[in-house]
């Protein structure tokens, strides 16, 4: 009998724990993940605009890693969110909006600097959205 | 009195020129879907709306990747996507309206306006006809839109599962806030 109450006790805890992990379950962290692609931004701005559903099927929600050169980067109320060149005659972008948890080296970069984030991709809005990035070093 | 009538021709002119759209990726769409009874916030944000309003026929056009909500939580994050909005085979929800009282607003001339809006929603691959009011103003350039409605999620094909209906409510409040830019 009480071996019987005691493997209860330890399945209730088990359980709880697991829900406690999933509950405060953390976000994404891409800092040390593995990217499932490698591409550069005009290739995958360019893909997007020619088939969108293709590259979701390619890209949607996958870890991408993108280089790029920067042209523009935003500070809005503490999301940072850089652009990336891609030489889209209508000035859309590759944008990488970093993710508010993983920890950066830095959030600052300059205009025209070569650049490589690896994110996860959120799909077609004019430009490409990558989400949770962080810098590839 | 002919260059009086080639000043009108040269100002309409440069009035049909000037007409144009407005434009914004930095919308922020904010989604509100706690029930009254939940103890915690259920509540999401995009900071990379996109809206393009046409300036001269009141047309505006509004999108957003779900995936791009940021929801505290990063469990609900998962839900909202893989269980309700579905985001992987429906990755966009967009709005494609028009202003109705465009007559009662002037996107040339600096002011607050109050602004009724009315249009097709499409979510989870779902489209119906809602409306919304909401304020807009016009400053230095800039046209700034403020605007709340309710969506009620199952007429969307979102089922509420009835072991959370007490935390998540069907009828959710949906924010946006964008500020607007000539488009270049």
């Amino acid at each position: 009998m009480k071996k019987i109450l005691i493997a209860f006790l330890i399945l209730i805890a088990a359980g709880a724990g697991v829900g406690y992990y999933l509950w405060n379950k953390p976000h994404v962290n891409l800092t040390n993940a593995k990217s499932d692609i490698a591409v550069d931004a005009k290739t995958l701005l360019e893909e997007y605009q020619q088939n969108e559903t293709a590259s979701n099927e390619k890209y949607f929600d996958k870890v991408i890693a993108v280089k790029g050169n920067v042209a523009e980067v935003m500070n809005d109320e503490g999301t940072v969110k850089v652009s990336l060149e891609t030489g889209d005659p209508n000035g859309f972008v590759v944008r990488c909006e970093l993710s508010a948890t993983a920890p950066h080296a830095r959030t600052e970069f300059a205009v025209g600097e070569p650049v490589q984030f690896k994110g996860t991709c959120s799909g077609l809005n004019f430009d490409v959205q990558l989400d949770n990035c962080v810098e590839v070093r | 009195m002919k260059k009086i009538i080639f000043l009108f021709a040269a100002l309409a002119a440069t009035t049909t020129l000037s007409a144009q759209n407005y434009f914004t990726r930095d919308g922020k769409v904010k989604l509100d879907a706690t029930s009254s009874t939940s103890p915690e916030k259920i509540e999401a944000l995009t900071k990379t709306a996109s809206c393009v309003l046409d300036a001269s026929t009141g047309k505006i056009q509004w999108a957003v990747l779900l995936k791009s909500f940021k929801f505290e939580q990063a469990l609900m994050e998962e839900h909202f996507n893989e269980n309700y909005v579905e985001s992987n085979k429906f990755p966009k929800a967009t709005f494609a309206g028009q202003i109705t009282n465009l007559s009662e607003v002037n996107l040339a001339k600096d002011g607050a306006y109050n602004a009724v809006v009315s249009g097709k929603m499409t979510l989870h691959g779902v489209t119906k006809d809602i409306s919304a009011n909401g304020a807009v103003t016009v400053s230095g350039g800039k046209i700034r839109i403020n605007a709340g409605f309710s969506l009620i999620l199952p007429d969307y094909g979102i089922t509420i599962p009835s072991l959370v209906s007490d935390k998540v409510t069907r009828d959710a409040r949906i924010m946006v806030d964008a500020s607007l830019e000539p488009m270049k």
